[in-house]
């Protein structure tokens, strides 16, 4: 199985987060830990709805950065997983992928 | 002087306020539901009458507002917001629009119930003010009987309910040595404190609260504790992952408010990247200038936020500018407001007393030798002169009847 392709993310609804001209700010409320994303990392946050996946976004961030579609979803999954570590993002590991 | 146990800025942060500062963000926003009040403290600068709060549906749309507008923090206050009956509303709604939200309250209301929901409804921090830990000394100040017990009650239930708690206590004549007990207080449980000397006029201009405001040299023993100045940021944790192909794309620090030395040259955060919301709309600078720059019942706040003339005018004021205290010399000892500066001495470019005063005692504190402040320097000079003056004319009179 594909993980990048079946699992899908959603953002912890439980964090203060702003967008600021291209770069996005994100508070942890129980550690007060405060993150700060680049325009690439914002563009991937804002993109995380809770539908798609790393490769669906790795797509969407190739699509809109000069970066090869191997190398937007080695970095997209690299984000989501130091995301997911620090509770910023979590999986929806139940999603079903078409086939 | 402030003194306080919560931390200086981090890299994050201090990236965060450059950016903010340089494009006019209203990054930081207080907005004062009510100004009702369940408390009466003896300083407070508030009329407690209701003139006519904005609804619900008015407080809503100044948050839809103020996130497009790119505000982050914002810290509901009072009054008392408890007194708000539809605060859980505003709460929610500022929970789905995804600020880090503060309250400042006097906790008075608080149960295990309302707690839970502050939770939920994603609040971070509650501010509470503690004048002492003696009730007589505290309530004296709330002329609220009881009303220390009860504050202390609420800070564990909020506690519980996983909110952060943060105790300020504002000096004055009647608590002036009470910060010990507080301090002590607060390092019990766990929590931060900030001690404050700042007592100001009414929002109207009015001096009423400055009868309650500690002399100087009465602050002298304050001044001297090294307790105070023991007060050091809390550690900084940076952590940096640099994405493959793009630039460093995730950075984290630990979030400690807005101080910051990416200030640099100006007077403070006040029209910058931070502004004060009034129950009624007004929008200000700070809740210590009172200089409303418009109202949000007949203006956008994008409009007034980057129109306004008044926050136009506060945005190009430069310490390095400012008439007379560009030339002091001890200037780095001084916490000079702008608010302040308008309210007492009636120029929002000059030196105020109490200001100078506190600079010269604090470097005095500091070993600098003689420190005199450029307001005195002059007033100096001017005392000097004046006879001088008085006298050549003299002569010149004198000599011209001659």
């Amino acid at each position: 199985m594909n993980t990048a392709a079946a699992v899908s993310w959603q953002k912890n609804p439980a964090l203060a987060w702003r967008e600021i001209d291209d770069e996005t700010v994100i508070i942890s409320p129980n550690d007060s830990v405060m993150h700060e994303l680049n325009e690439t990392g914002s563009f991937l946050w804002k993109n995380i709805d809770g539908k798609k996946s790393a490769a669906e976004l790795a797509e969407l961030l190739a699509e809109t950065y000069d970066v090869s579609a191997d190398v937007a979803l080695s970095d997209t999954q690299a984000l989501l997983e130091e995301m997911s570590s620090r509770k910023l993002v979590m999986t929806i590991p139940e999603r079903r992928v078409s086939s | 002087m402030s003194a306080s146990a919560a931390a200086g800025a981090t890299p994050v942060m201090d990236r965060l306020i450059s950016r903010t500062v340089e494009k006019h963000r209203p990054l930081s926003v207080h907005f004062d539901l009510t100004y009702r009040c369940n408390e009466r403290c003896v300083h407070c600068y508030l009329d407690h009458d209701d003139h006519g709060e904005l609804t619900t549906a008015e407080c809503l749309k100044v948050l839809d507002e103020l996130a497009r507008a790119g505000t982050l923090f914002l810290t509901f206050s009072g009054g008392e917001i408890f007194l708000r009956p539809d605060l859980y509303e505003i709460l929610s709604a500022a929970r789905r629009l995804h600020f880090d939200i503060s309250l400042k309250s006097n906790a008075l209301l608080v149960t295990p119930e309302r707690a839970a929901r502050l939770r939920g409804f994603g609040v971070r921090r509650v501010q509470i003010s503690v004048y002492s830990d003696v009730p007589a000394v505290h309530d004296a100040i709330t002329k609220a009987p009881g009303s220390l017990e009860r504050t202390l009650a609420a800070i564990p239930v909020l506690l519980e309910h996983g909110l952060q708690v943060k105790l300020a206590c504002p000096l004055m004549r009647e608590n002036l040595m009470a910060y010990r007990g507080v301090m002590a207080l607060a390092e019990r449980l766990g929590i931060p404190y900030i001690i404050d000397l700042t007592i100001t006029p009414m929002m109207d201009g009015s001096s009423g609260p400055l009868a309650h405001r500690a002399s100087v040299s009465s602050l002298l023993p304050v001044l001297r504790d090294p307790v105070l100045h023991a007060c050091k940021p809390q550690p900084t944790a940076l952590a940096a992952v640099t994405m493959n192909a793009l630039p460093p794309a995730f950075q984290s620090a630990v979030s400690s408010g807005i101080e910051s030395q990416a200030y640099e040259d100006l007077p403070c955060s006040a029209g910058h990247n931070s502004c004060y919301i009034s129950p009624y709309g007004d929008v200000f600078p700070c809740v210590q200038l009172p200089q409303p720059a418009g109202n949000l019942r007949r203006e956008k706040f994008d409009d007034i936020w980057h129109h306004a003339p008044k926050l136009e005018r506060l945005r190009a004021i430069r310490e390095s500018q400012l008439p007379v205290c560009s030339r002091c010399e001890i200037r780095n000892y001084c916490e000079r407001c702008p608010g302040l500066a308008l309210m007492e001495g009636g120029d929002l470019l000059g030196a105020y007393e109490r200001a100078c005063a506190l600079a010269e005692e604090k470097a005095r504190l500091a070993g600098v030798a003689n420190p005199l402040s450029a307001l005195h320097r002059e007033q100096d000079a001017a005392s000097i002169q004046t006879p001088i003056e008085a006298e050549f004319a003299s002569l010149v009179s004198d000599s011209s009847s001659d």
